[in-house]
């Protein structure tokens, strides 16, 4: 029994993926560079209930469907205190088109209302197992801890969003309601986030 | 009461025309030119529901249909906005093996590539797909590809219906699964059939005599095809060119990477509907598609079962129809046994048992599995040659071999049926007869003719593999070199190659100047200062400049591989 106890004891503390006790992921804080020259996150929030985190990119002709929708989650929750924080993880040395200067020109051109973030070394993206963009996550504080909530897709129709099943408000609806997540986990899809090799 | 009668008949007949879709037709591209983007994209492929996540070259699914003439010089401008690398490959083009876009021709994210040939082949429909191994089954069912129609004077002459989209049609066959979010998943047999890229398809053709370019690009399955009324159709060319006679048939067995042509005559049928099926359930279960897997990753909803391919609505005649079939097309010269120099021998066999390679499941060529390093044949400029290929294989494999068409001298023994006998660049080579454990059976012996004429490279090679997609990116390929003299591959002259770049800086073009007028370019490569490639120009027609019109303002380096020892060398510019 006690080598079983020590035995998980070390998965837990080397398992980049922490699980609380009811056995759910939770992530570390983490910070990035945003359009604005700054470093932000999850510890700029201090009241933060939730984040929603989105994995975008500057090419992804589906990830750029979602703008609008994107700017609108920002809007209605982040007087909630949850904020939403969009993320870069796309290899810019590969693909110099998702470099921070076009982030930055898109934010601006888009009028983003959102933080955008350049995770350089994917770090982040590693952090969450993001696959796709668009990807998201609704991280929510559950003893003092940042707990994924959600994983999977923005809703269920790029090009028609009034027809869509909106998942992340329908996540963040029953949290702030004190409910069981219905429906944690979705398939996400989009333009594939290329590792690098190390 | 009769008002009832017709509310439900139209009722009715709206449901039946609500089940299918309206088939899509590639645009088109025609010239000597062609601007081809690569791009990730997304299509509603499902009516309902989510989007499908697809590639797309030009478009959002599939790339545009490109009209060539023989004879001409075209240049392709290939730009992969892909977020990963991928090649292009002109399946059944005679060109120089480094214009091919096989496995060699790597084009990284962001890159310009830019070959350029003359069109030697003769009129036929040939297609252009990725090729990056390893890769090729994703990225083939993510959607890169296209059809290639060359057009020349012989096929010109000939009253034939080549009105594109009207009697001239056409068809992508190709089967997909769906997850439940309607993504694609990559998997050697779908549950779904595509014509075009679209489901349940259905097309109005005019009564008349219409013809079908018909292009197996699915990654494994073979189409047995023949129309639901079981009518007579005319195949006109295979692969690689007109047949000498249309050769009527009821059911045509089409592989993975083979196109045929067909003429059908829907003349006196307006107003009735017919469909184009796949007869699968008559093919026996070592040919792609005619197994009956109900689980394991070839289970599928298709296999060993009958299904539409387009379900054909028949209306008006056009002003100037096409009524008949003609009886000669061509005369067609087929290579000459008498003409061989040598006879090359293949073999095809299942990797189970040999030590070294993949798991039981993998298949090979020649004993071995691909090695990119590794040139199995050289073969020498001009020669004539026979490829017997033995297959001890259980399955059936489609054999594809670039830079030539060849004629099929024998399958089993037998000459081939009229419609193969033509130019081929994709042939069946079936399954061993009998045999089972302790005991090899019988293997299939195919025999094919082939003149490489001209294009030598001891450098770039050309393939030769299984057109099942999932077998080639498994190692069911090999790779052979024409060769034009004894010290193309071996001498490396270390003898200054001079050449120098100008204006230098720049603003848009770059001339280059060889200290040796006798001196040419093989491969240019423009790298930026991260390293990355950023355009590919292989035996770049220098004179006029290089348009660097693409690149932004920074420094830049030219890689140049000079053609006499093929060796490297660089220079640095600057773009203002």
């Amino acid at each position: 029994m006690y080598f079983k106890i020590l035995f998980l004891s070390i998965v837990f503390c080397f398992n980049p993926w922490r699980y609380n006790l009811f056995g759910q992921k939770s992530i570390k804080d983490f910070a990035l560079l945003n359009v604005d020259g700054k470093y932000i996150g999850t510890k700029d929030f201090e009241n933060a209930r939730g984040f929603i985190i989105i994995f975008t990119c500057n090419h992804c002709p589906f990830a750029k469907l979602y703008t609008k929708r994107i700017n609108e989650l920002q809007k209605k929750y982040s007087k909630h205190q949850i904020h939403l924080l969009a993320i870069n993880s796309m290899d810019s040395l590969v693909f110099e088109d998702e470099g921070w200067t076009t982030m930055k020109a898109r934010a601006i051109q888009e009028k983003y209302n959102f933080p955008y973030l350049q995770d350089p070394e994917q770090v982040v993206a590693k952090l969450f197992n993001a696959e796709f963009t668009p990807s998201a996550y609704v991280l929510w504080k559950v003893n003092n801890e940042w707990v994924v909530k959600y994983r999977g897709a923005i809703d269920d129709n790029g090009e028609n969003p009034k027809i869509a099943t909106p998942y992340i408000s329908n996540t963040i609806s029953e949290l702030l309601g004190n409910k069981k997540v219905t429906n944690p986990e979705t398939f996400a899809m989009g333009c594939r986030i290329y590792y690098k090799k190390t | 009461m009769k008002k009832a009668v017709y509310i439900v008949f139209i009722l009715i007949q709206v449901n039946l025309y609500s089940q299918y879709n309206n088939l899509w037709i590639p645009d088109t591209l025609s010239g000597t030119q062609f601007n081809l983007t690569i791009k990730d994209t997304f299509a509603q492929l499902v009516s309902k529901g989510q989007q499908t996540i697809t590639s797309g070259i030009n478009g959002k699914f599939w790339g545009p249909t490109l009209f060539v003439n023989k004879g001409d010089e075209i240049h392709m401008n290939v730009v992969n906005k892909l977020n990963e690398s991928t090649t292009i490959h002109w399946h059944g083009m005679h060109l120089p093996a480094v214009m091919d876009g096989g496995p060699h021709q790597i084009i990284p994210p962001n890159t310009v590539w830019q070959p350029y040939w003359k069109i030697k082949n003769n009129a036929a429909t040939y297609w252009y797909h990725p090729h990056l191994h390893e890769k090729t089954q994703e990225q083939i069912t993510k959607g890169i590809g296209g059809l290639l129609i060359v057009r020349d004077e012989i096929e010109s002459a000939l009253a034939l219906p080549r009105t594109y989209s009207v009697d001239d049609i056409p068809l992508v066959l190709t089967d997909r699964d769906f997850n439940s979010s309607n993504q694609f998943t990559v998997v050697p047999y779908g549950d779904s059939m595509l014509t075009n890229m679209t489901l349940r398809a259905q097309y109005s053709l005019p009564a008349q005599v219409v013809r079908f370019r018909i292009l197996n690009a699915a990654i494994e399955r073979s189409f047995n095809l023949g129309f639901s009324d079981g009518r007579n159709f005319a195949v006109i060319s295979s692969d690689g060119g007109l047949l000498n006679a249309p050769v009527t048939v009821t059911k045509y067995l089409l592989h993975a990477g083979e196109r045929i042509e067909i003429l059908v005559n829907l003349s006196g049928q307006k107003g009735t509907s017919v469909d184009l099926q796949a007869f699968n359930s008559l093919l026996g279960n070592n040919i792609p598609g005619g197994e009956q897997f109900t689980q394991g990753p070839f289970s599928n909803f298709l296999g060993h079962k009958d299904f539409n391919i387009l379900h054909i609505n028949i209306g008006n005649q056009t002003t100037n129809p096409i009524t008949t079939i003609p009886t000669k097309l061509t005369t067609n010269e087929l290579l000459k046994v008498a003409d061989v120099n040598i006879t090359r021998k293949l073999t095809l066999s299942d990797s189970a048992g040999v030590s070294g390679i993949l798991g039981p499941n993998a298949f090979i060529i020649n004993h071995k599995l691909f090695d990119i390093n590794y040139i199995e044949y050289k073969v020498p400029i001009g020669n004539t040659e026979i490829w017997e290929i033995t297959s001890s294989s259980i399955f059936g494999h489609p054999f594809h071999i670039h830079d030539v068409e060849f004629n099929i001298i024998s399958i089993n023994g037998a000459a081939p049926d009229p419609a193969l006998a033509g130019w081929k660049d994709v042939v069946f080579i079936p399954g061993r007869n009998g045999g089972g454990p302790g005991n090899p059976g019988t293997p299939s012996v195919v025999k094919f003719i082939a003149k490489f004429e001209d294009y030598a490279d001891a450098l770039h090679p050309f393939m030769y593999h299984c057109h099942i997609s999932l077998h080639e990116d498994e190692g069911m390929m090999g790779q052979f070199v024409v060769v034009g003299s004894p010290t193309d591959v071996d001498d490396k002259n270390k003898d200054a190659f001079l050449f120098s770049v100008y204006p230098n800086p720049t603003s848009n073009k770059l001339f280059i100047h060889f200290s040796d007028p006798s001196q040419s370019a093989y491969y240019i490569k423009i790298i930026d200062v991260l390293g990355r490639v950023k355009m590919m120009l292989p035996s770049p027609q220098i004179q006029n400049g290089i348009d660097l019109s693409s690149l932004q303002k920074g420094v830049y380096k030219i890689q140049v591989t000079e053609n006499r020892f093929k060796n490297n060398y660089t220079q640095t510019f600057i773009i203002n």
